[in-house]
């Protein structure tokens, strides 16, 4: 097949990306990743710029969508469009914060259990890990509430609690295998010191599997905040945040319809955007057919 | 010739990669096999021969391949444009197949008495107890001890080489007049690879079944077969006697039979074959081993047909400077 | 020979299981000493006498050493006594038990039409070389995954119960069959997601299977259609999805907890949500450990079950 003309040094920039996007995934990839920076760049500039102010009360409350609020009017007369982009920071922001810390916390566990030799402490440790992944997340996280309080940072702290188990199981298993490796056995033979074999080889092959990991979960832990802000255990009003605003919007269900659908919408579209991006991945991963 | 069992004669198959995009995978074989023949077809990987094993058995359409020209006969039946019953006929009961040994063989969901079965009754209603006696009776005949017990574990349970025995069971079941055993050895302790081969000798001696051997080892060809068809990119280059192979007239065979591994001596070198076969699909012009070939002239790469010649019996060609290289 | 290995597999996981029940509980019960401050306080609020505190405090245990209260606790959970909440003073194990069945129908009826209707649609897109209905079948369940569960409820209430008035927005009466009327909706939500699951990762595991030899080999030996798609499509397919939804019970059990508080759906759900909403600390606990366990168990089943069809599955 004629893909050996991308790999040639002369093929020209436009040409080499468009092989990259042939290849299969490609094209999910970059609807996924416009998206998704589609609507985070919208959610932190429009409330900004647009014309209304996210508690602004502007006009009769439960008025239906019109060219002047394409997406109506909340029960308090906001505008309910700016304040469904002014809920990105806390939805899309904190659910950011909520993978990326026990992202980094839950990596360095697993690898540093997967080097040591303590045999019992990696087998405590191990086990630790395996109750605290037991109990579902969100189930958990409900729990934690009642114990920490409601409240955003109180979420953020939840997530990096009970998340970083999971990323720590998912850098344990795969240092070990990366451990047995014939190329670390090398680099020892090399003569390299630890520090250099673990930051240099150990730690990217081993990062690049959590890093997946942490994509699919991104879109988990969107879903787990505005669930829990649904049940009134994260953002309060008058917090802009899309469960709490979906939460809201149920009472008057039968009369305005716009009240749940949009910040319904908005939470779908950011997550199908970055499972376009997963999914995009996964089939790029594993080839062709 | 016009007794052979099967009659292949410029056979081409492609293959459908996209809606739009089809590949030559095989463009032209040319070959047949006596009854009663053990027939060796030797190939790099991409040389065509598990294609050409897949068109004996009628499974291209799973991989979206197909015949494009040529035809392909067995038993006088034209497999090229045979039914799907016809194929039901003839699968399983006239042609047999063994596949690689390294692609994990029987279904691991099944016991080995239950796969047995489905070999032997191919979908028929059989009486049961006969069915159990001749599994049993055909375990035996491949060498597996206490066939009994075999009959009731999982494939898990076995060894490679258990496994490939209990698949050549299946395919002699009912005593085909064709076996095409594709690779049936790769992957296996050397010891349990002469087993095998001995194996299949003594089917082809007591049952009198044609076998196509394929592999891409050439001393062990060499050593069980009775006649060689060696392939190459997709064509089938030459057609030879075992005994004969020192006479080889084509460039790749020469090349492949030098390149034995048995023949180096202590520290001294190894020797190769010059190059890659050419990528499928990206075929070159006129002779497609002429990138690699000692003998290359610029004639070979003109654009025209290779003919394939005979140059001996039981011995085809197709070097169009055999004349010149080997004299006449 | 293989009866012996099975055991000692069986066994070997059956233990993992225990001790990471083991963890669960020990977590189920430190949870409560990670309040910032003082938690009887907290829930008996600003202003409440020394003394009051001081009972809760002595109630909940938290005035006595970690470790000899855990043993309390410990024994405690094993003579079924898992405290009794501080809202009615009613035992936490009763009101589990009196809350769960409703719970384990929908799930078991979701899970039950889910299955039947995701095995077909798995396999026939999976065995099915139709680029266009993979990338649909695909891009189609992607969405629903996506989609986050209390929003498809919102679709569906507005849809079926404020539209066309189908099914009554919220409720629940426990009768059969007039509890049908109420179950139906979120029934076939929660069967909705499942199916998007299940079929898709039936799927992925189809195309799997028919790459392999002995799928050709099976066709070969002519074998008959209804057997080859069980024993050779399906039953090796199946492994994979009995695991991992097994490993997503967990996760289902959790989603409970939304749906129920939207359907206003009287199960262990929406009781973990009232106990958290009262700081009702025991019944916090009690539900916790039961979710906790409950998945531990329904991973190793669902191991065990993933064995039995496919012997390849390591154990």
């Amino acid at each position: 097949m004629s893909s050996n003309k991308a790999f040639s040094a002369d093929a020209s920039r436009s040409e080499r990306i468009k092989e990259w996007i042939s290849r299969p995934g490609g094209f999910g990839i970059i609807a996924g990743c416009i998206m998704f920076v589609a609507i985070t760049v919208f959610g932190f500039i429009y409330p900004l710029v647009g014309p209304y102010g996210t508690d602004e009360f502007v006009g009769e409350s439960l008025e239906g969508p019109s060219l002047a609020h394409p997406m109506g009017l909340d029960q308090l007369g906001r505008d309910v469009m700016t304040r469904v982009f002014a809920a990105v920071p806390s939805d899309i922001g904190i659910a950011f914060l909520g993978v990326t810390i026990p992202l980094i916390i839950g990596t360095i566990v697993g690898i540093l259990l997967g080097i040591s030799k303590n045999k019992y402490m990696v087998s405590f440790v191990s086990s630790l890990i395996d109750g605290i992944n037991a109990f579902p997340l969100l189930i958990i996280a409900i729990a934690m509430v009642t114990f920490l309080g409601p409240g955003l940072i109180n979420v953020v702290i939840i997530l990096t609690l009970m998340s970083w188990a999971r990323y720590a199981r998912i850098a344990r298993t795969r240092a070990v295998v990366v451990l047995q490796q014939n190329y670390i056995e090398a680099t020892q033979l090399m003569g390299y010191s630890k520090r250099r074999v673990i930051a240099k080889h150990v730690a990217p092959n081993v990062s690049s599997e959590s890093l997946a990991y942490a994509l699919s979960d991104f879109i988990l832990v969107i879903i787990i905040v505005s669930g829990l802000s649904f049940l009134g255990f994260a953002a309060r009003p008058p917090m802009a945040e899309w469960g709490a605003m979906i939460a809201d919007g149920r009472t008057f269900i039968g009369q305005a319809w716009w009240l749940t659908i949009f910040p319904g919408l908005a939470l779908c579209w950011s997550a199908i955007s970055l499972s376009f991006i997963v999914e995009g991945l996964s089939r790029r991963d594993r080839g062709n057919s | 010739m016009s007794n052979a069992l099967v009659q292949i004669d410029s056979l081409r198959i492609d293959v459908k990669v996209t809606r739009t995009r089809r590949l030559t995978i095989v463009n032209s074989a040319t070959f047949d096999v006596q009854p009663g023949q053990l027939l060796g077809l030797i190939g790099e990987s991409g040389s065509g021969k598990t294609m050409l094993c897949r068109s004996l058995v009628g499974t291209l359409h799973r991989r979206g391949a197909y015949i494009q020209s040529g035809s392909l006969t067995f038993n006088g039946i034209d497999l090229v444009s045979a039914s799907g019953k016809e194929w039901r006929d003839i699968r399983g009961k006239q042609i047999g197949y063994i596949p690689q040994s390294a692609l994990a063989g029987p279904n691991p969901v099944l016991t080995i008495g239950a796969q047995m079965a489905e070999a032997i009754t191919l979908g028929e209603k059989m009486d049961k107890e006969i069915v159990r006696k001749r599994a049993i009776e055909l375990l035996e005949i491949v060498q597996i001890r206490r066939p009994e017990v075999v009959l009731k574990q999982y494939p898990y349970e076995l060894s490679g080489g258990m496994k490939q025995r209990v698949m050549i069971a299946c395919a002699i079941a009912r005593e085909p007049k064709l076996i095409v055993a594709d690779e049936p050895t790769t992957g296996l302790d050397v010891t349990v690879q002469a087993e095998i081969m001995q194996l299949l000798k003594q089917i082809r001696k007591d049952l009198n079944t044609s076998i196509i051997l394929v592999s891409h080892d050439l001393p062990l060809i060499n050593e069980v077969c009775d006649d060689i068809v060696i392939m190459h990119a997709g064509s089938t280059v030459e057609k030879i006697p075992s005994a004969k192979i020192q006479d080889t007239r084509h460039p790749y065979t020469e090349a492949l039979y030098r390149s034995r591994i048995d023949l180096v001596e202590p520290r001294g070198k190894l020797i190769t074959i010059n190059g890659q076969p050419p990528t499928v699909g990206d075929w070159p012009t006129g002779c497609r081993f002429a990138g690699r070939c000692d003998y290359v002239k610029p004639g070979c790469s003109a654009d025209v047909e290779i003919p394939s010649v005979k140059v001996g019996p039981n011995h085809l060609t197709s070097c169009i400077r055999q004349a010149e290289i080997w004299g006449k | 020979m293989n009866r012996n290995i099975f055991l000692r597999k069986f066994l070997g996981r059956l233990i993992r299981a225990i001790s990471i029940s083991f963890w669960v509980m020990v977590i189920s019960f430190s949870l409560i000493r990670l309040s910032p401050g003082d938690p009887a306080a907290a829930r008996l609020g600003a202003g409440a006498e020394l003394e009051a505190i001081a009972a809760l405090k002595e109630q909940l245990g938290l005035n006595k050493s970690f470790v000899s209260q855990f043993i309390d606790y410990f024994s405690g959970v094993f003579q079924g006594d898992l405290g009794v909440s501080l809202v009615n003073g009613v035992s936490v194990l009763e009101t589990i038990l009196r809350v769960l069945p409703l719970t384990l129908t929908y799930i078991v009826l979701s899970v039950f039409f889910a299955f039947i209707i995701s095995i077909p649609i798995g396999t026939i897109i999976g065995w099915s070389n139709k680029a266009s209905a993979v990338y649909t079948f695909r891009g189609i369940t992607s969405m629903i995954i996506a989609t986050p569960n209390f929003f498809i409820a919102m679709i569906g209430i507005l849809l079926f119960s404020v539209k066309l008035n189908w099914a009554p927005v919220f409720g629940y009466v426990s009768e059969f069959p007039q509890n049908l009327k109420y179950l139906w909706l979120p029934v076939s939500i929660n069967t909705l997601i499942l199916v998007a699951i299940i079929s898709r990762v039936l799927q992925t595991s189809v195309v799997d299977t028919k790459a392999e030899e002995f799928v050709e080999t099976g066709i070969i030996r002519g074998v008959g259609r209804p057997r080859f798609f069980w024993f050779y499509i399906l039953k090796p397919s199946l492994a994979p999805t009995v695991v991992l939804l097994s490993y997503m019970m967990g996760t289902m059990l959790g989603a409970t907890v939304i749906l129920e508080t939207i359907f206003s759906l009287p199960g262990i759900g929406r009781e973990l949500v009232g106990a958290v909403l009262a700081t009702d600390y025991p019944m916090v606990q009690g539900i916790l450990l039961f979710f906790g366990v409950i998945t531990v168990f329904l991973s190793f089943i669902g191991d065990l079950l993933a064995y039995a069809l496919d012997r390849r599955v390591k154990l």
